[in-house]
């Protein structure tokens, strides 16, 4: 891989994209070029300033002159405004990391890329990849590490639980999109048809951490390998999510299932630390905007040649 | 008038372990319909569509029980609870919708009620009856359980309904919620006992002494934890104030029924659930809390009292096994 740094846009400056800027800027292999708002008095735009040379205020139409000296963006928006972000972002040929449930992009869970061929880095530079939600991050590694090691996967099952503060009103207002994303993320991880996923709120005060437990129902498994490959997997999660752990280490719960949860702390970039559901995705954006520039920069010298 | 609401077959679901059947639900419904009640409640014991194994595996499911509960019930009403986290409005309302239920129950922690909007929205819209219900409503001050009740009226509900989801409750709080509820929201007030003190029934009395017009009940009290107010104890009390009150009889036969065929399941207020009650912890959480006390060689009081000191909430089920393994390491 190039030394040269990778040159981002963040699109959105909301409690994600401020989170995710601050941490792009404490990250040496980035330079953040943009970070672009709707309004000026938005605090994120105001904490940045002096610190990211370019702070737009008028929305993406604003970032057109700077197109040419940008790699790719971050959109930590909307839903309803990715599409948008994503065509003007494929007109300009950048690759785009998304942030926001629209589930435009490529499902990506960054400690799989190498494990199987659902979760494989584009080859072209152009690429949208979708960071699923709090839940499939946090039990990605988990359902892998059960299902590969076990036979006849009958039904797989994600619960998790997060503080009510860390669930901003479109979280609250998209709960049952947050369940089909994170369901279809399990059902193409497994080829399993039987997910079912579960989201829980706890006001208590201070917050509690989030924790997410993966349920599996097979035919048959290999207790020992599964326990083995789950540290093993946790461990590399760690290197992008320092505040993943495996709480309860996978256990026969009862006649063919097993069990295991797994607890995300946040790194407290500018989000609190209870905020390990929202910590975990923009980790995982940057993980992905990583591996991308270095598998693309690869095939395109592997084309070169 | 008071609306008698049975949720033997959702909340005693709990108390069952989720293995409700169709033909014990047909076999019910056939007496509720003659009884006076005013909906009957059926479904898993966390509502639909949330048979999983965090909470518990349904034996039966949602469609083949509404199905069998439609058959039977043609005056009275039929009911389910759906939590949003666990139901979608595609995958459980819908098609529940389809199966005929007539009343829609959208229930919430009481202070997480904006998760419930799109819910309560979409069955306004298709005009059908929807409440909503504030989940272990004594988990808040009075002040917010007000405004909390308020955003459901505003998303479109036609009733509130308080669940004291983890019994904590003594007569002369249901007197405060319940007034605090009639005085400051325009729609009908609900309330729904659980007996973990054992004083279920004078709760469902208080409700009704101060205007609550939906009391929710359950033969032989068979529900989540120490179980609810058992219906035909409150029917027999209101009876003394109300010459319009259903006749005990149908009561009776239900009640009699639940006791010779589950007598395995029927709750009874214990120490444990009295410690778990006064701790303000979710009775539903009562038979983890027993198999892993056993399996880690915990007393249950000890891990009730953890419990109550990081305040679980309902759907938190898989906390009790690291608090098990926090404690031993302790």
């Amino acid at each position: 891989m190039s030394n040269a740094k990778i040159k981002v846009a963040v699109i959105g400056t909301g409690n994600i994209g401020t989170d995710l800027c601050e941490r792009l800027l404490k990250d040496s292999k980035f330079e953040v070029k943009a970070f672009v708002g709707r309004r000026p008095t938005s605090s994120g735009l105001m904490r940045m300033r002096g610190r990211v040379p370019n702070l737009l205020e008028a929305g993406v139409e604003a970032l057109e002159s700077l197109w040419h000296e940008i790699d790719g963006v971050f959109d930590a928006t909307s839903a309803s405004a990715h599409p948008q972000h994503w065509s003007i972002a494929q007109r300009h040929k950048k690759w785009i990391i998304d942030l926001t449930p629209s589930r435009i992009g490529k499902p990506l869970v960054p400690v799989l890329i190498d494990k199987t061929p659902k979760m494989r880095i584009s080859m072209d530079h152009v690429a949208n990849y979708s960071m699923v939600t709090c839940g499939g991050q946090s039990s990605a590694a988990i359902i892998y590490a059960i299902t590969k090691n076990a036979k006849l996967v009958e039904e797989v099952e994600i619960s998790s639980s997060i503080a009510s503060l860390s669930a901003g009103p479109a979280t609250r207002e998209n709960i049952d999109e947050y369940i089909d994303s994170t369901e279809n993320m399990a059902m193409l991880l497994t080829g399993c048809s039987a997910v079912k996923s579960i989201l829980v709120l706890n006001p208590v005060d201070p917050p509690v951490m989030m924790r997410t437990t993966v349920h599996v129902r097979a035919a048959n498994f290999n207790l020992a390998r599964i326990i083995h490959e789950s540290r093993d997997l946790v461990a590399k999660v760690k290197n992008y999510v320092p505040g993943y752990d495996l709480v309860v280490e996978p256990y026969v719960a009862g006649s063919g299932q097993i069990s295991a949860t797994v607890k995300v702390l946040g790194s407290g970039y500018y989000l609190p630390q209870y905020s390990g559901n929202l910590d975990i995705i923009n980790a995982a954006a940057v993980e992905t905007a990583k591996q991308h520039v270095h598998f693309s920069h690869l095939s395109r010298e592997r084309i070169a040649t | 008038m008071i609306s008698f609401y049975d949720v033997t077959l959702r909340d005693g679901n709990h108390a069952m372990r989720h293995s409700l059947t169709p033909e014990f639900v047909r076999e019910y419904c056939q007496i509720a319909e003659l009884s006076g009640v005013w909906a009957v409640e059926v479904g898993h014991g966390n509502g639909i569509g949330a048979s999983s194994f965090l909470v518990g595996k349904a034996k039966s499911d949602d469609r083949s029980l509404l199905t069998a509960a439609r058959d039977n019930l043609k005056k009275v009403k039929l009911a389910i609870h759906a939590i949003p986290g666990f139901a979608t409005v595609k995958r459980d309302i819908i098609p529940a919708i389809k199966a005929g239920v007539d009343i829609f129950r959208i229930g919430t922690h009481v202070t997480e009620v904006s998760t419930a909007q799109k819910h309560i929205e979409y069955l306004s819209g298709e005009d059908k009856t929807v409440h909503g219900v504030l989940m272990m409503s004594h988990a808040i001050d009075l002040k917010g359980l007000v405004s909390q009740a308020k955003l459901l009226v505003d998303y479109g509900a036609s009733a509130v309904v308080l669940m004291d989801s983890a019994g904590n409750y003594v007569p002369k709080d249901v007197a405060l919620r319940v007034n605090a509820l009639k005085k400051e929201i325009g729609v009908q007030v609900g309330f729904h006992a659980h007996n973990n003190l054992g004083v279920g029934v004078s709760n469902a009395i208080s409700a009704i002494e101060n205007d609550a017009t939906i009391i929710d009940g359950s033969s032989m009290g068979l529900g989540a934890g120490a179980g609810n107010a058992s219906l035909e104890s409150i029917i027999v009390n209101y009876r003394r104030t109300d010459s319009t009150a259903p006749s005990l009889d149908k009561f009776l036969e239900m009640s009699y029924l639940v006791e010779t065929r589950f007598p395995e399941y029927l709750p009874r207020t214990t120490s444990s659930s009295i410690q778990s009650g006064d701790a303000g912890v979710f009775s539903g959480f009562a038979p983890q809390v027993r198999q892993i006390a056993t399996e880690f060689g915990l007393s249950q009081e000890d891990l009730w009292q953890e419990m109550g000191k990081r305040r679980l909430v309902a759907g938190q089920e898989s906390m009790i096994r690291e608090i098990a393994q926090d404690l031993m390491n302790l």
